[in-house]
């Protein structure tokens, strides 16, 4: 709903995603200030900056398969892992460049999610549900067991290189991160706004009846997959050489579940929720992490695992307390505050 | 083990035929249930035969007490985020799992079953496969006597089928409800006690409830036999993975190989062997 004093005089402007001086400013203010941000920020705020960057391309594609295409999929970890194993041994085994091994590894992911997806044909809700957290199981088992990912050890992904530039520090990690999560989320927000998009929703809130409106179902779930796992593989590769080594330990189960929970905190359906949802999440991890040891300080009692113990009670309580109090999610409570303080002072 | 499996998934089939939420909590009733009872037994030192009731009773409670705080409100929320609730009930009691255990494991000192293997003629037993059998077997036949001739089975049974028509008969379906949840509690608490009285309590039991899932979606969420016969064939699978197949390609096969079953199954028969193939309409 457009503030008043805002007209639409042609149609190009009542499509338009940014429609408002005052919103380009904003973007491009923020924008600017998100990439001048490292100049002055300190080396944890810069970790964490880049832990989210990644993380949001990763959720971002699981909001495509499940918030937008309601195709519940346990298994997006997995589906991480792939892109991060493929781009460590890419470059690290076959010596490919990085900037080859990016796309290769985003679009190997995808048809790893295709076969992944597949059941979504027959299946649906919580059988999908499981059959996703299958898949995790099988591409979690042959991450550790396949002679190609290096066993336990993991396979070592080089610092990506433009000539003898190498970016192998958090610093110059965050101009490759922050770009790609920024044209990441423009193509998101733009795909859910396309025909696909709006088939993908109406999939989601009924697929008989999309069926019946002519929506070649089969493909845009298969589709749905495709481009969700692709997103994943981008996020996966970005991390393996963030993280510099790959490693079977990286991409628990856990890591599956918590994207989940972070969609639903962010908000099912939203491109914008996905970055509540992060990073109000890695927030959280953060003040558990600091508060665990002086909790275990405090309280000896509680034994030598209490950040990680109070971290999964924390993340679980909160997820609880959302689906019971805001179930869908922190970007709807932010759609209704943008709505009352435009029509502000009326009350509708 | 494949008892246990039958008996952990009859608790999920129970609670999803009455209220459609498949849950993933119960593999931490399994946990909290194992460890009531331990904390009778070892912790206070009671008999068995006290313990594990009083353990029973404790765990029922609880599923009691989650139904009412978390399942209750959602009543008419779609199924997938009640589901995501049971998830975000799983992570939550994790935490309380890991706290209690601080990283060790718990074992019942003394074992209260004879943990040597019995043997019939050539062929060795293990206890706990014979154990888990009986039991499963016992509680499938008293679930099947209770649903057959008892008022809240029958009010029980009315529910499944549809909770409008049970409520305009004067079913209180809420309390249905509520014991569903006490008695699958109850039925979790016995399939975590036998599964580890001569193992330990340890902090991944929790993750045995995938496999309760596995078994449930394998015999249909609707079928209590379907169950019983995925538990066995559950253990079974998975005993002969570790026997013949794990020593060729290395540790971790058994998880694969379930899931993979659990796979082909759903892509063959989506609603499992005897569930009920569902007619939607828009």
């Amino acid at each position: 709903m457009r503030p008043s004093g805002i007209f639409n005089t042609d149609y190009g402007k009542d499509q338009a995603a940014v429609w408002s001086r005052l919103q380009w400013v904003i973007l491009l203010g923020s924008l600017t200030l998100l990439f001048i941000f490292p100049l002055f920020a300190s080396f944890w705020a810069l970790g964490v900056l880049n832990f989210i960057g990644i993380i949001v391309i990763v959720v971002l594609g699981l909001q495509i398969v499940s918030g937008y295409c309601g195709q519940i999929s346990l298994g997006h970890g997995g589906i991480m892992a792939v892109g991060a194993f493929v781009s460590a041994i890419l470059t690290f085994r076959a010596g490919l460049s990085f900037w080859w091994a990016l796309p290769i590894s985003g679009i190997s992911a995808g048809l790893i999610g295709i076969i992944v997806g597949a059941p979504s044909l027959r299946i649906k809700g919580f059988y999908l549900a499981l059959a996703t957290l299958a898949a995790h199981y099988i591409i979690f088992w042959l991450s550790y067991h396949l002679p190609l990912t290096g066993g336990t050890a993991g396979t070592p992904a080089p610092a990506p290189t433009i000539g003898n530039f190498a970016f192998d520090t958090d610093f110059r990690m965050f101009y490759i991160i922050m770009p790609t999560m920024v044209l990441m989320t423009f193509f998101a927000k733009n795909l859910m706004r396309t025909q696909m998009g709006r088939a993908f929703v109406a999939i989601r809130d009924n697929d008989i009846a999309a069926e019946a409106m002519g929506i070649n179902v089969w493909r845009y779930k298969i589709l749905a997959f495709f481009i969700a796992c692709f997103y994943a593989g981008i996020g996966g590769c970005l991390w393996a050489h963030w993280m510099t080594i790959v490693q079977y330990e990286q991409f628990l189960i856990w890591n599956s579940l918590w994207y989940v929970a972070m969609i639903i905190i962010g908000g099912m359906g939203s491109i914008s929720g996905v970055f509540i949802g992060v990073a109000l999440l890695k927030m959280l991890d953060e003040l558990v992490m600091w508060a665990g040891p002086i909790l275990a300080g405090a309280l000896p009692f509680l034994g030598t695992m209490p950040a990680a113990a109070l971290g999964y009670s924390a993340f679980g309580l909160i997820l609880v307390l959302f689906l019971l109090f805001e179930p869908k999610g922190l970007a709807h409570r932010w759609e209704l505050f943008k709505h009352s303080y435009r029509l502000y002072p009326f009350p509708y | 083990m494949g008892g246990l499996y039958a008996l952990l998934g009859m608790a999920i089939v129970l609670v999803c035929k009455a209220t459609q939420v498949v849950s993933l909590a119960h593999g931490q009733l399994l946990f909290f249930g194992a460890y009531f009872v331990w904390l009778f037994y070892n912790g206070l030192g009671l008999p068995i035969w006290i313990a594990l009731p009083i353990g029973m009773a404790l765990t029922g409670v609880m599923g009691m007490v989650i139904d009412r705080l978390t399942m209750r409100p959602l009543i008419g929320q779609p199924i997938a985020s009640l589901f995501l609730m049971t998830l975000a009930l799983f992570m939550a009691l994790d935490g309380i799992c890991k706290l209690i255990l601080k990283g060790y494991s718990k074992t019942y000192t003394p074992p209260f079953i004879a943990t040597e293997p019995m043997y019939l003629a050539t062929l060795m037993i293990p206890p706990s496969a014979l154990w888990g059998f009986g039991v499963a077997l016992l509680i499938a036949v008293l679930l099947g006597l209770f649903f057959r001739y008892t008022n809240m089975g029958l009010a029980m049974r009315i529910t499944a089928e549809d909770h409008l028509v049970a409520q305009s008969m004067g079913i209180k379906v809420k309390r249905v409800f509520s014991s569903v949840w006490f008695i699958s509690a109850m039925v979790t608490c016995i399939a975590g006690v036998f599964m580890v009285f001569n193992t330990d309590i340890f902090y991944t039991m929790p993750e045995i409830g995938f496999k309760g899932m596995i078994v449930a979606l394998f015999g249909g969420l609707e079928s209590l036999a379907g169950a019983l016969l995925g538990g066995l064939v559950l253990g079974l699978l998975e005993g002969l993975t570790a026997g013949y197949i794990e020593p060729l390609v290395g540790g971790g096969m058994r998880e694969v190989a379930a899931y993979g079953f659990l796979l082909l199954i759903l892509l063959i028969r989506p609603y499992g062997l005897f569930g009920l193939v569902r007619i939607e309409r828009v």
